[in-house]
């Protein structure tokens, strides 16, 4: 009986951990989802309309047009219209006390124009007051908390033309947050908006709202019939869907790592859950087999088996769903000590989440408990006489034969899913993602029938150094290579995928590393944090110094190209073509950069010609993403698309398509011949002083910073997967635990004969050092492969070689190692606190 | 009988491998109590082969295991060699287990995940410890388990693998053997074999061994019984034969 309770909180603890890991992970995606939803869609809550400039393609970072001034106007005219406000919404650098920017951490940093409430703002002012004269500012609360800053002090503010001086009168936020979710936000009165915005006479968009008593769909009519071509209106709902959309996008990638995350752990939970089974599935065929012998009918003994299970689910999985909740706060501390700034994210539990743990839960509960429970109600009652009761497993070539089968089919799906992509996107996921886990499947079955040899390979150095205690921890492992193989297999998935992530990161860092090397010969990359792009005062201030030779920008714009049939979105680079010849190497094959100053001109790279079927001189017409209108001329043909662009226009042509107030994505500078960096760097730090969002960087720092980013990204992935991990080493502890429990009667043996504590703790650990080492090994093997495979799968632009993480692997294997001694913590203390005598009278 | 019952002569530890002084054991409190040993002195001789025998529930499991250092006094002393195990902390005893005892249980005897010869080494190997390759020869030998060495026990029966369980008890040539049932799970057959080579561990290599039994013909290899009931030594017996031991049982109330 205490046997059976002991079993069962074992199996509820392995449950109840995979449900909470696997429940945290979609409510933390969902809570982040929710947060930015209701922060976006309560940004625009009293707009009713808002008329702008109509953008034609579909890509977030794409800035509208602004529209021009008089529209207002001729709104106001419009009857159902009530308020009418024009909209300035530009970039505006806050600085702390210390005059250094304020880090949004890849937020932008805005300025707005103010008119005070009862409009369409949905500010609210939280103290102070809103700014009602030159001179005066509102800051958001949560980024004054955060610098410091205080109503009544004084704050500098850096616009494109230059910096300015406020004073604090107010600090702002959205009705229900301090924050707009990382942003920071600075209102100034409208005609000192105007003035310090820059806004050459044109509003970003104009906002309004429906009078009383008037129909928001008649008055959209009636607007949209006034409105010149190329401008629209859409409902305030509409824009606040589409702002939380483009975020979406973003955290989405992080939402959907969170699901897949959570898959991983439900998969690896699932293991766990079903080795636990696997592992008392002697005990408990001894106990049915017992209650057959006095008399219970085989649907009895089923009966039984099912409810003890449902119970133990259903319990384990309830505490394990609100264990959830917990999981997703202590995701969120993680990636908040990881330098993360996520808004406060009140936590909400949809019906997936409940859904997801109650599959993983419940279901695989009863999946494992099912099969064993029809089999074991036949077993016959003589049995329970038997001392030794099992199942007549798949025997070891019938196991190398599925395992086999279902490992190359996996790699199959996998690599078809990478390569071919039938189906698309989904084909990808459905392919690759199914394949990888039949992969996991698969290289798990195969595992049990190398887990002697490879238990007895690893645990050579082990016997050597340990003696008695090693031999005995080897000789275990050994023992039963089918629980040994599920048990490590657990940790094989989490060290496979971030294998995989590793040679995955590294190849692409050092890809990045070679494109830099050969494609970029610009000496400095100035860039900004905000990612709004630096003004074209940078540009004009590096031109003046004599230590470099050649400056350009580098600026973006969409647009498609005509009469192809949904054209895709393309991104147009805009440089100075006299400049940027020296500095980016870009294999030219045909023609000039230095063609494009003709006007009207473009680069491209030779594959997108060909898929055109254009060449040297050839004309093709284009829209803007303003709904311009334009043609460009074919200068030249180049081959090195490492840069990301296809398309290369000279900044007048960029500046003729667009009406907005241009702004350089990065920009890059040549030292003149015999100028040395000592001096020209200084230089150029005091041109770009006015500008202290600007970030100079050598191309060495640039590269070395997208490295610690890619190495940055990749610490997070195995963050996660290790919690992955986590899971798999408390499976190794409770598989441990269980058989210390099995063995009891020997170990009760090993101890009369004169084995000290000691040696005994150490036969455990070392078991399941051999256990952890294991699976890292079986798990690196595989993730060299997902990871090499994925890297051949992205375009060589991207990744042009692989690189073995060795001294990844390396952590990992010393992680796996000290995985074993920390999961064999418990068992072997409990196995060395055993009564001896009561050990050896056990049967 | 009140010749036989009088008190033994007292233990030296000069002259006793291992022994008993007024040893009580007792379980539960206030009416519920059990005197499991209830002033037991005894002592073992060098050289000698002891049987203890009694009816279930005597205590002569529970004096075996405390003699063995596997369970604790409430009072009383016990000593093997000229070491009081009550002075002995867990890594003490563990060590005297190793050093000084030999163990034959009644099943379960082996780890099954070593072989044959790995299991009679194992508690010299414990210690850090090699077999002197004579005397391992000869232990081998007396059991006659030369080529089932590399057998692992599921590959033994159970009458080879209780003659591992015996070599294992000899080779580290400890001051004293205990045996608690050696030969319950054996048919009678293999149990006499057991038997037999206890008896010449004794004669040929002065082996000390004290083993608890019910079985009057295994007793009756011994050169000495002693006879528990109720948690007291109630007779004692040298040079017994089967059926003197049968007729004393019953006297007993066995």
């Amino acid at each position: 009986m205490r046997a059976r309770a002991g079993r069962n909180l074992f199996i509820g603890l392995a449950i109840m951990l995979g449900v909470s890991f696997v429940a945290g992970s979609f409510v933390l995606a969902d809570s982040l989802k929710a947060t930015f939803d209701n922060l976006f869609t309560s940004l625009n809550a009293n707009v009713d309309l808002e008329v702008r400039r109509t953008l034609t393609v579909d890509v977030t970072d794409a800035q509208r047009d602004p529209v021009p001034a008089e529209l207002v106007d001729q709104i106001a005219a419009v009857e159902g219209v009530g308020v009418v406000e024009g909209q300035i919404q530009r970039f505006a650098q806050m600085l702390d006390s210390d005059g250094k920017p304020v880090s949004t951490q890849g937020a932008p940093a805005f300025g707005i124009s103010w008119h005070g409430p009862g409009g369409t703002s949905s500010v609210v002012v939280k103290d102070g007051r809103g700014p009602i004269a030159a001179g005066e500012v509102a800051i958001d609360k949560a980024t004054a908390d955060k610098v410091g800053y205080e109503v009544g002090e004084r704050i500098a503010i850096v616009f494109d033309k230059g910096q300015e001086s406020f004073e604090i009168v107010g600090l702002v936020g959205l009705e229900n947050s301090d924050g707009f979710g990382g942003a920071t936000i600075a209102l100034f009165e409208t005609e000192t908006a105007k003035q310090v915005l820059d806004w050459g006479g044109q509003y970003d968009v104009i906002d309004l709202t429906v009078a009383d008593g008037y129909d928001q769909a008649e008055v959209q009519a009636a607007i949209r019939e006034m409105l010149p071509d190329k401008t629209e209106v859409v409902t305030g709902q509409q824009v606040g869907e589409e702002i939380a959309d483009g975020i979406n996008e973003i955290i989405g990638v992080f939402g959907k790592g969170l699901q897949v995350f959570a898959f991983v752990t439900a998969f690896v939970s699932a293991f766990i859950i079903n080795n636990v089974f696997g592992i008392t599935i002697g005990q408990r065929l001894r106990e049915l087999a017992l209650l057959r012998a006095v008399g219970a009918n085989r649907k009895q003994v089923r009966r039984l088996v099912i409810i003890e299970a449902l119970v133990v689910s259903v319990t384990a999985t309830f505490v394990g769903v609100f264990g959830g909740l917990v999981v997703a706060k202590g995701l969120i501390a993680l990636f908040e000590a990881a330098g993360a700034g996520f808004p406060a994210t009140p936590l909400i539990m949809n019906p997936p989440a409940v859904i997801m743990g109650v599959v993983v839960g419940v279901g695989v509960t009863m999946l494992s408990v099912l099969i064993p429970a029809y089999r074991a109600a036949r077993i016959p009652p003589v049995a329970a006489m038997r001392p030794e009761v099992g199942f007549s497993s798949l025997g070891s070539n019938r196991r190398l034969l599925t395992g086999s089968i279902v490992t190359a089919v996996g790699a199959i799906m996998f690599l078809v899913g990478l390569f071919v992509r039938p189906g698309g996107s989904l084909g990808l996921i459905v392919l690759s993602g199914g394949g990888t886990l039949a992969i996991f499947l698969g290289i798990s079955s195969l595992s049990a029938t190398v887990a002697r040899p490879v238990a007895g390979a690893i645990g050579t150095p082990i016997r050597k150094l340990f003696k008695v205690p090693g031999q005995l921890a080897v000789d275990n492992a050994r023992r039963s290579p089918r629980r040994t193989a599920r048990t490590a297999s657990a940790l094989m998935i989490g060290v496979a995928l971030v294998s995989a992530a590793a040679v995955f990161a590294s190849s692409l860092r050092d890809t990045f590393a070679r494109i830099l090397d050969r494609s970029i010969t610009a000496d400095y990359i100035l860039t900004d944090e905000s990612f709004l792009g630096l003004p074209t005062g940078v540009v004009e201030r590096l031109d003046a110094i004599p230590e470099l030779s050649a400056v350009s920008p580098f600026r973006f714009m969409f647009a498609n190209v005509n009469g192809v049939p949904d054209a895709p979105d393309e991104q147009i680079t805009a440089v100075d073509p006299v400049a940027f010849p020296q500095l980016a190497d870009l294999d030219v094959v045909d023609g000039d950069f230095q063609k494009l100053v003709d006007g009207d001109g473009v680069m491209l790279l030779d594959k997108k010609a060909e898929e055109l079927g254009v060449g040297l001189g050839d004309t093709i017409d284009i829209t803007y993403q303003n709904d311009e209108t334009g043609s460009l001329v074919v200068s030249g043909i180049f081959s090195d698309a490492s840069l990301g662009s296809k398309w290369y226009i000279s900044i007048d042509t960029f500046e003729q398509a667009s009406d907005q107030a241009p702004r350089d994505q990065f920009v890059l500078a040549r030292l003149a011949d015999g100028a040395s960096p000592d001096v020209a760097r200084p230089l150029i730090q005091a041109a770009v002083d006015e500008f202290p969002q600007t970030k100079v960087q050598s191309n060495a720092e640039f590269r070395a910073e997208q490295e610690a980013q890619i190495n940055q990204l990749l610490a997070i992935i195995t963050g996660l997967l290790s919690m992955a991990m986590l899971i798999a080493v408390v499976g190794i502890a409770i598989a441990l635990a269980l058989a210390v429990f099995e063995r009891t009667r020997e170990i009760g043996l090993l101890r009369a004969i004169g084995m000290s504590r000691r040696q005994l703790r150490r036969a455990i650990r070392w078991e399941a050092v051999i256990v952890s080492v294991f699976g890292a090994v079986v798990g690196v093997v595989v993730g060299l492969f997902l990871g090499i495979a994925l890297s051949y799968a992205v375009p060589n632009s991207v990744i042009d070689g692989i690189t073995f993480p060795i001294p990844i692997i390396v952590i990992i294997v010393l992680a796996a190692i000290f995985a074993g001694v920390f999961a064999a913590w418990y068992p072997a203390r409990k196995a060395s606190k055993m009564d001896v005598l009561e050990a050896i009278a056990t049967e | 009988m009140s010749s036989t019952t009088s008190a033994p002569p007292p233990p030296s530890a000069l002259v006793a491998a291992a022994g008993a002084l007024d040893a009580r054991k007792t379980y539960g409190l206030g009416d519920a109590v059990v005197h499991a040993l209830d002033g037991v002195t005894v002592s073992f001789e060098p050289g000698r082969f002891t049987a203890i025998m009694g009816p279930s529930g005597s205590g002569k499991s529970t004096l075996l295991h405390c003699l063995a250092g596997l369970d604790d006094l409430t009072e009383g002393a016990v000593f093997i060699g000229e070491t009081y195990l009550a002075s002995l902390d867990d890594k003490k005893l563990t060590e005297l287990r190793r050093t000084q005892v030999g163990f034959i249980f009644q099943a379960y005897n082996l780890i099954p995940t070593l072989t044959a010869e790995e299991n009679i080494l194992l508690p010299l190997m414990l210690g850090g410890d090699t077999a002197d390759p004579a005397w391992f020869d000869e232990v081998v030998r007396t059991v006659s388990l030369k080529d089932r060495l590399k057998h692992r026990p599921s590959e033994l029966s159970g009458g080879q693998q209780q003659r591992v369980a015996v070599a294992r008890a000899l080779v580290s040539r400890p001051t004293i053997i205990f045996a608690d049932e050696p030969t319950g799970n054996l048919d009678s057959n293999a149990g006499g074999e057991i038997l037999r080579f206890m008896r010449q561990a004794v004669d040929q290599h002065g082996q000390t061994i004290v083993m608890v039994t019910h079985d009057p013909y295994a007793a009756a290899h011994a050169d000495r019984v002693i006879f528990l009931a109720d948690g007291k030594v109630v007779h004692e017996m040298s040079d017994p034969s089967a059926d003197g031991i049968i007729d004393r049982m019953k006297q007993i109330g066995h």
